[in-house]
């Protein structure tokens, strides 16, 4: 390397620690809150899923039966803990390849409280018994002006920082989060307004929720992980995307496809006839973008195979990347109109196709995304290894046993549905094994993931690298002070 | 910077310590981010493409199934039929509560025969028809009720009062199903609620006794009736909630067990 290199490598480098530093708050908080709903969203699960096998469980409590514990989980998922941990990666890789510093650290913060304030209002209104009814946005009809609200000041820096180029091209990760970034409000914003407020023909108002279930997957979340799996593979391995073209294909597919899957979950509702199946011939095309994307990002990591399980980043998106590639075979598989759909329509193969896209892939990426950027923007070392890879097993062995039972459980009991002399509670009994192994799991993942939260919380101590980072016995570095003219 | 094809030791990347001495304490972890910055221009591969092409094909074979696109007022495959359900009994309707399925045959029964002269709601007229809501000669023994409909009625009824010509015989193109129908329909219709079913065993024997009557084909009268048909019509009872298969009003064995059918 000779010396200008060097020198600017340095200037670079300067310039991502302050950049880090000034995302400090928004993106530590963020995250933190993120894992406290995480958390919280377990803990529903786990009672919910309790529930489907054991009745009796907390019976005694309006506020706990299942038709409202379970929508409080999903929503406070979805809400509490996916969205907030977007958002993070969203300021964080947007910053950093703007090479700018965080637009409005104070503003972004305060945004972030009145987000918190919706979620943590809304999951109260549904176990409250105020819930809509209308799955992911059981939040009471009042909420979501005030999610949409604050997520525009949320996002808005980020928004103005896709305008800077200080490379002279934009970024694989930023086509992806750009994306997510228009594409949210635009979702949120028809689906909430279609349903709240202008209210058409209630079958079809079930479509457009499906719509907005399988958009708010496809379109946002899959989006904001894909993006971060591309910056996180590149950085940690130092190696380029191996195919430009295979990434274009992958981004420009995903946006023309995934706005025409969902309403495959109404087949057989009286829609217009071809709505489920354009649905379902969407679903199946999905497996192109999805299959592009792990291709360019497993292909990055593969080199780095032999260092793979020392480093958690790559760990945690060689998960989520595999369980991409699963709910690409899947939504293949399972949205067969005249042969699969019928066994998974109202069986736990949606739940598990829904926990495989939230927790199986967006989750595990922004865990990864977590243990890469949180070290950096708070600026101290995670405090427990150990800690990391019991999340990293609890989570992956967790998410192995819901998706396999509720995938495939979801199988059995769809063909049990079908036998019409069955009847109901004989497909409940069938099934019970299967509630039983999905309960133990959201345990398994409810307890990495408290741990997971106190991690983060710890990580808001002050920054430790100078104390712990520089060689035993030297002097302590001082600390550059860094002024505008790091930041160009 | 690191190399670009060299992985960052764990320790450097994650805990930050040894990258850090290199450009200065402020930007330790940062330092080992790889900075790529231009994309490989490898093709998308022959194998890939194929994989595609294979989606697309399945893609293609789901989308054949639906119809006309954008035709916003079709709700159903053209030309659609359900399909019987797969398995044992095959063909069959989904079996339905008994009470139910009787009533639905009685109900038809009734529009097509019983409503002309009784009414819609089985109020009679007062003059020429009598009521069959409240009467006790169709919610009483069921072989007397059964007599009436098979062969007609003359002279006074139970409320001791004559109603024109009489009523003239039903029995022509019932079935023992319609017999059975009609007569769960009355009996638990229009204020009426015996709460029980006439089975198709028992329209069976009804029509059985009709035709072995010393005055058969003539219409039955009050005396005839008081003498030698005030008694339930024989068969074994069936539970009103027992699953039927509601066209042939037969009693459908499930693989239920037996806790699952609730019991009055």
């Amino acid at each position: 390397m000779s010396s200008t290199q060097s020198s600017s490598t340095d200037q670079d480098a300067l310039l991502q620690a302050a950049i880090d530093r000034s995302l400090r708050y928004p993106v530590m908080f963020f995250l933190t809150s993120g894992a406290a709903w995480l958390a919280l969203a377990l803990l529903l699960g786990v009672i919910a899923s309790a529930k489907v096998h054991n009745p009796e469980f907390l019976g005694n409590w309006a506020c706990l039966t299942y038709g409202r514990v379970f929508p409080a989980h999903i929503n406070a998922l979805v809400y509490g803990w996916g969205m907030q941990a977007a958002f993070a990666v969203i300021l964080w890789l947007m910053a950093r390849h703007s090479g700018r510093k965080c637009p409005d650290a104070v503003m972004i913060l305060t945004a972030g409280h009145v987000w918190n304030l919706g979620v943590a209002l809304g999951s109260a209104g549904i176990l409250a018994g105020n819930g809509t009814g209308m799955p992911w946005m059981e939040f009471p009809s009042y909420i979501w002006p005030v999610l949409l609200g604050s997520y525009c000041v949320i996002v808005m820096g980020s928004f103005n920082q896709f305008r800077i180029h200080p490379q002279g091209r934009v970024a694989i990760p930023q086509w992806y989060i750009f994306a997510a970034l228009i594409w949210f409000p635009w979702i949120f914003s028809t689906a909430n307004l279609l349903l709240h407020c202008l209210p058409g023909h209630p079958v079809m108002a079930a479509g457009i929720n499906a719509w907005y279930k399988s958009a708010l997957v496809f379109l946002v979340f899959t989006p904001v992980a894909l993006g971060a799996a591309y910056d996180l593979a590149a950085q940690v391995t130092g190696r380029p995307v191996s195919s430009d073209a295979l990434a274009k294909l992958g981004f420009w597919s995903l946006a023309v496809i995934a706005p025409w899957a969902g309403m495959q979950k109404l087949a057989g509702a009286p829609v217009p006839y071809f709505l489920p199946y354009v649905g379902a011939a969407a679903a199946a095309l999905l497996f192109i973008p999805i299959c592009a994307a792990a291709i360019n990002t497993v292909r990055m990591m593969w080199p780095c195979r032999k260092t793979f399980i020392a480093h958690p980043t790559l760990q945690f998106i060689t998960a989520g990347i595999t369980s991409l590639m699963v709910i690409a075979v899947t939504s293949v598989v399972l949205y067969l109109p005249d042969s699969t759909l019928p066994l998974t329509q109202f069986s736990w193969s949606g739940y598990g196709f829904d926990i495989l896209a939230l927790y199986g892939f967006f989750s595990l990426v922004m865990f990864g995304a977590t243990y890469f950027i949180v070290p950096r923007v708070a600026g101290r070392a995670w405090l427990s290894n150990k800690l990391v890879q019991v999340h990293f097993l609890f989570s992956v062995y967790g998410m192995i046993t819901i998706c396999w039972v509720a995938l495939f459980g979801g199988f059995q009991q769809g063909m049990s549905q079908e036998n019409w002399q069955l009847p109901w509670i004989g497909v409940s009994a069938v099934t019970n094994p299967y509630a039983v192994a999905i309960t133990f799991a959201w345990c398994l993942m409810l307890f990495s993931n408290v741990f997971f939260c106190l991690h983060l919380i710890l990580m808001w101590r002050s920054p430790d690298r100078l104390r712990a980072h520089h060689a035993p016995g030297e002097p302590a570095p001082a600390i550059p002070d860094h002024t505008a003219e790091h930041i160009y | 910077m690191s190399s670009p094809n060299k992985m960052p030791f764990f320790k450097d990347a994650y805990h930050m310590s040894g990258a850090q001495r290199r450009v200065g304490a402020a930007a330790p972890a940062s330092a080992v981010d790889g900075r790529v910055d231009s994309n490989g221009t490898a093709p998308v591969s022959l194998g890939v493409l194929t994989v595609f092409g294979v989606v697309v094909l399945i893609a293609g074979g789901i989308l054949g199934g639906a119809g006309r696109f954008f035709d916003y007022r079709t709700m159903f495959r053209a030309g659609y039929e359900r399909i019987p359900a797969p398995g044992e009994g095959d063909a069959q309707p989904p079996p339905k509560a008994a009470l139910a399925s009787y009533m639905a045959r009685g109900a038809k029964i009734y529009a097509a025969k019983c409503i002309v002269c009784h009414g819609p709601e089985a109020k009679g007229d007062g003059i020429n028809f009598p009521a069959l809501a409240g009467s006790t000669w169709a919610t009483g023994e069921t072989q007397r009720f059964a007599m009436i409909i098979l062969n007609g009625l003359q002279g006074p009824i139970s409320n001791g009062k004559s109603y024109g010509a009489g009523m003239p015989s039903q029995a022509a193109g019932l079935t023992p199903e319609d017999v059975a129908g009609v007569m769960t329909y009355v009996r638990n219709n229009f204020g009426n609620n015996t709460g029980d079913i006439v089975t198709v065993a028992m329209a069976k024997a009804a029509l059985e006794i009709s035709a072995a009557r010393a005055k058969a084909g003539q219409q039955v009268t009050a005396a005839e009736l008081t003498a030698d048909h005030r008694k339930a019509l024989p068969g074994p009872p069936l539970d009103p909630t027992a699953l039927v298969n509601p066209i042939t009003l037969t009693p459908v064995r499930t693989s239920a067990p037996a806790s699952a059918a609730p019991k009055p």
